[in-house]
């Protein structure tokens, strides 16, 4: 790298608008990082983020400033075989502390530019939100509309016994 | 990027979705996890206007462009003049109608493989919850691949290659059968392409298969024909199959289930239409089967996952039904005397007795596969066999000193090794490499397999740095690197490799995993040698009396005792991590499986660190007594996590081993029981249930074993029972005799069983004779007498014909040795009481302690337990319950729970 001009890259976003940041911060995106790589440039030109527009961007970049020290993801994905805790720490808590909208918006911008951690908080912070909550909560958290009728509904009640004894 | 799918526009038109978002979101501080109150109105509002340009559509107004022209703070603003312009009321009314909006569905705002992420980290019965929330959640929730995991995060196994060769098997039979349909339906458009052919051909093929009817009947009759042939061609299996198996066995193979599902189809011509994909029940349309409703075949996980629910249900309710070997109406396929050894795998068990014969078992029939596989000259103590094509083997060692390699699929004997070792075979195991044998003359052996080259990786490493003994023609190759032209020779396979002594008593049972040996002796300790050096790694110390079994996972060793206990030692640190204490006699038999998360090594010495933390922070608040109490001393740790508990720290392993919920420990003692241990709430191991060997066999339809109990006839035997009751009326006399002659073998075997168990810790006995152990030898009879006791009652019933056999030297031997088993034999007097009572024998206190099912074997998977004992019978719990949907899921489960 040279000089401290090669530390910073430029995002486009869909809505058009050009984000300055440092290129330790936008590289905990690895769709971006490869991209850097795969350039081989010092950052000049700017990199279009064709899916995920400023404001949710902002966000994301937020998250990647605050986690820019972090330990890069283990390449071992062994993530999927773990045993899964819901347990997210407390900056994270309260940075996912927004609208429903914005959360999966969050969600589905860390799933495209590949920030794993991110991905996990997002999916831990939904997941929170079923956990512990009778099946009427769940759909109104998410205005889910019950298509079932009631003798569907009845039979899945019954069927699922099996699992309610412990 | 992966965008919803029912509403592909909604991240890309983000103008739209921030007209709807107060300004203040921007600033993303305001949690909203609030209930929306109204959730109808979502497909009105929400999603036209999310659509293009619904803007407009949904509202009774177009925005002038104006309005849309202006940046999103600014049109933010003017909304808020706009609404502070009305009445609250009018105001209220749009917040209602807002208020949906900001409560989006997930499942249908995210794509299936990140809602796969969400639903992971949620527990099997939120899961269950949310799959009724509507439709499109089921399909999400419902899905194979999640339930794969789940059942893999639960700590469960299962058998990939039974699955995929089910998945397999039923695909090539649906090739099959659409290769017939398509065969069928072609013949049948190309009968109907030459309607009118020549009518010579006609003519000429009329006669094979018509009966001189219209043409067109003719056709079709063919048709029914062949049809009805090839449906016939297969009707017949299944009926045999039937037969064979239904009583007995879960299904086994694609076919067998298949011909199960068309009995189920009453209408015989739907059977083709019944194979085909939709294999769904339609009488349950949410209840999962076997396959998926898809057109490969594939195994529905959620269904295994739901079958190993209810499997572990029963487990803990002890629901059972019992089985032996052999079947009740094939009593002569039995060994003749008493068995020692097992091993199960799939469908097939071994056996080795007493009666010098090793026999080979299908659990599907409970008859024998081949006939008594015979050679040894003496006892058949231990075996282990392998049925896989590439393997075929079985390897037995007894009595003898020698081990036998058997075909397993013959039963042809391929070599056997005389004098293997100076005194009895007590153990063996093998695995790809190795065979290593383990003996009473208290030393342990390692042979190759396969052709041995000192170039090869197994091969012994160096035959200086240990205290491992080598034969001569095993060459340092350390040593020998340098020479060039040394003309090496390969070892042909079953060649001694080396010797590894070091225990001071008989070793008792062997295994080996990852090139360790570990090692179980009558010295009191475990050890654990390098299988390459030779070098004895670690000693392990804690039991009281000589140790007889032992099983290692990789991290643990669990280890059963002549002192009543199982311990459990940590690896890495040597720690005892646990001592679980129920058995009233010498715990002869262990398998513990601790149902381990996948990479779960980190959170176990996390878990370790953190108890280890607790036990010094209550030690430095003064909680801890600086001494423990004799009661506590003795009383160990089964497992608590109570710092007042702790005996060890600094394990890798927390106290009681770690492992998931379902982790298990089955245990099989001389006491007559088999204890089937689960941890409790503290993490403490505790006795989950007793089993008694003598109730599986009633339980079973065999023949139960004491004299008295046939005399008063069985209370509650089955009809099998009874049949042969009154057959044994006749035999009465006969069949005493014999007994007593085996129970008298049995104990003298046991005397010298016990010899080797016990030699060591009965020389050390008097040393520590300060305790409970001295205050006993007084009141217990000399383990002579307690052999002749075992004899005589029934000897006495028989006549005078079937005398005690006269005491060896060996018997005297064994009968000094066993003082300590016996002892504690009485010790348990609590739980005989209760035995006797179970068995109805409550008649001459001789009888009653004689022992006539001491547990030497057992081993279970996730669906049975099966021991040996004592009794010549085999016996078995199988905890499917004859439930057909279990076992027809148990056969894709792993070997162990």
């Amino acid at each position: 790298m040279a000089g401290e001009d090669a530390k910073t890259v430029t995002l486009t976003t869909s809505d058009n608008q050009s984000l300055k940041v440092d290129r330790e911060v936008a590289e905990r995106s690895i769709l971006i990082k490869n991209l850097l790589e795969d350039l081989g440039t010092d950052g000049a030109e700017e990199i279009p983020i064709p899916n995920v527009n400023e404001a949710v961007m902002k966000k994301v970049l937020e998250w990647c400033e605050h986690h820019r020290k972090d330990p890069p993801a283990s390449q071992d994905d062994d993530s999927d075989s773990r045993k899964k805790s819901t347990d997210i720490d407390e900056w994270d808590q309260k940075f996912m502390q927004v609208d429903q909208e914005m959360l999966f918006e969050i969600i589905l911008a860390a799933n495209y530019l590949d920030i794993k951690a991110l991905l996990d908080v997002g999916c831990k912070t939904v997941a929170n939100m079923i956990k512990g909550k009778s099946p009427d909560e769940i759909r109104k958290t998410f205005n889910i509309q019950n298509d079932f009728t009631p003798e569907e509904e009845d039979q899945i009640r019954r069927e699922n016994e099996w699992a309610e004894d412990r | 990027m992966a965008a919803p799918l029912n509403n592909p526009s909604a991240f890309t038109t983000p103008s739209y979705l921030q007209a709807f978002r107060p300004a203040s979101s921007m600033n993303a501080n305001r949690f909203d996890e609030g209930y929306s109150e109204d959730t109808r109105s979502q497909t009105g509002s929400d999603l036209v206007m999310r659509g293009e340009g619904g803007l407009e559509l949904d509202l009774q107004y177009s925005l002038p462009d104006w309005v849309l022209e202006m940046s999103e703070d600014a049109r933010s603003e003017f909304a808020y003049a706009i609404l502070r312009s009305l009445r609250t009321s009018s105001v209220a009314g749009i917040v209602d109608k807002l208020n949906p909006l900001l409560h989006l569905d997930p499942v249908k705002q995210l794509p299936p493989e990140i809602t796969f992420q969400i639903f992971s980290y949620l527990s099997p019965e939120t899961l269950l919850r949310a799959s009724a929330l509507s439709q499109a959640w089921r399909i999400r929730v419902i899905d194979s691949s999640l339930w794969k995991l789940l059942f893999r995060l639960e700590g469960w196994n299962s058998n990939f290659g039974v699955v995929r060769q089910y998945e397999e098997g039923e695909r090539q039979r649906r090739m099959e059968l659409r290769d017939r349909e398509r065969k069928r339906r072609s013949r049948a458009a190309e009968d109907k392409d030459t309607e009118k052919p020549s009518s010579k051909k006609r003519v000429r093929e009329r006669p094979l298969f018509g009966d001189g009817a219209t043409e067109d009947s003719g056709w079709g009759e063919q048709h029914s024909l062949v049809e009805a042939d090839e449906g016939s061609g297969l009707k017949p299996d299944d009926r045999m199959e039937g037969i064979a198996y239904d009583e007995a066995s879960p299904i086994t193979s694609p076919t067998t289930e298949s011909s199960r599902r068309r009995k189920r189809t009453s209408d015989p011509g739907e059977d083709d239409l019944a194979l085909l994909p939709a294999l769904t029940s339609t009488n349950h349309p949410f209840r999962p089967s076997l396959l998926l409703p898809t057109f490969e075949p594939k195994i529905n996980w959620q269904y295994l996952y739901k079958q190993k629910r209810r499997l572990e249900e029963n487990w803990d309710n002890g629901r059972f039904v019992n089985f032996q070997l052999p079947h009740p109406k094939h009593a002569e396929q039995a060994h003749t005397e008493c068995v020692y050894t097992i091993q199960y795998s799939g469908r097939y068990l071994v056996s080795g007795s007493r009666d010098k014969t090793v026999r080979v078992w299908d659990l599907d029939t409970q008859r024998l596969v081949l006939s008594p596989l015979v050679g040894h000259h003496a006892s058949v103590l231990c075996l282990q066999f392998d049925e896989r094509p590439e393997h075929d083997l079985i390897v037995s060692g007894g009595s003898d000193c020698s081990f036998i390699l058997w075909k397993f699929s013959t039963g042809r004997m391929i070599k056997r090794v005389e004098k293997a070792h100076n005194e009895s075979v007590l153990n063996l195991k093998f695995d790809d490499t190795y065979l290593v044998t383990c003996s009473k003359d208290k030393t342990i052996k390692v042979w190759n397999r396969k052709e041995l080259w000192p170039t090869d990786d197994a091969y012994p490493l160096s035959t200086k740095k240990s205290a491992a003994r080598f034969p001569s023609y095993i060459i340092d190759m350390q040593h020998q690197v340098e020479n060039q032209h040394l003309h090496f020779r390969p070892l042909p396979p079953h060649t001694l490799i080396m010797t590894l002594e070091g225990h001071a008593a008989a070793v008792n049972a062997i295994q080996i995993l990852d090139g360790q040996i570990v090692s179980a002796s009558g010295d009191r300790t475990v050890k654990v040698w390098d299988v390459r050096t030779g070098a004895c790694v670690r000693t392990f110390s804690g039991h009281t009396k000589g140790i007889a079994c032992v099983q290692f996972d990789g991290r643990r060793i669990v280890s059963g005792s002549s002192d009543e206990t199982v311990r459990i030692f940590d690896r890495a640190t040597g720690a005892e991590i646990a001592c679980l204490q129920g058995h009233s006699n010498l715990v002869r038999t262990v398998q513990a499986q601790f149902a381990d998360l996948p990479g779960n090594e980190e959170d176990l010495e996390a878990e370790a660190r953190d108890v280890d933390r607790n036990f010094f922070e209550a030690q430095a608040q003064g909680l801890l007594d600086e001494k423990m109490t004799r009661e506590q001393r003795r009383a160990r740790n089964a497992g608590s996590r109570d710092p007042k508990s702790i005996f060890a720290f600094g394990a890798k392993l927390p106290p009681g081993g770690g492992g998931s919920k379902w982790a298990r420990i089955v245990s099989g003692s001389y006491d007559e029981t088999v204890i089937i241990w689960k941890k409790g709430a503290d993490g403490a191991w505790e006795k989950a249930r007793v089993l008694y060997q003598s109730e599986a066999v009633r339980a079973a339809g065999g023949r139960p074993r004491r004299p008295v109990a046939h005399a008063n006839g069985p209370p509650n035997a089955g009809n099998q029972a009874q049949n042969q009751t009154q057959q044994q009326n006749h035999q009465t006399f006969q069949a005493l005799a014999q007994q007593a002659q085996a129970q008298a073998q049995a104990a003298q075997t046991l005397a010298q069983q016990a010899q080797a168990l016990h030699a060591a810790s009965q020389a050390m006995q008097p040393s520590t004779g300060n305790g409970a152990a001295s205050t006993n030898p007084s009141a217990v009879p000399t383990p002579t007498n307690a052999a002749a006791t075992g004899s005589q009652a029934p000897a006495q019933a028989a006549g005078p014909a079937q005398q005690t056999p006269a005491p060896g030297p060996q018997q005297q031997q064994g009968a000094g040795a066993a003082g300590g088993q016996h002892h504690h034999h009485h010790a348990g007097a609590p739980h005989h009481h209760h035995h006797a009572a179970a068995n109805h024998a409550a008649g001459g206190g001789g009888l009653n302690a004689q022992a006539t099912s001491r547990v030497f074997k057992l081993q279970f998977d996730a669906r049975r337990i099966v021991c040996c004992s004592q009794d010549p019978t085999i016996v078995g719990w199988d905890f499917a319950n004859n439930d057909k949907d279990i076992m027809l899921a148990s056969q894709f489960f792993g070997s162990s729970v």
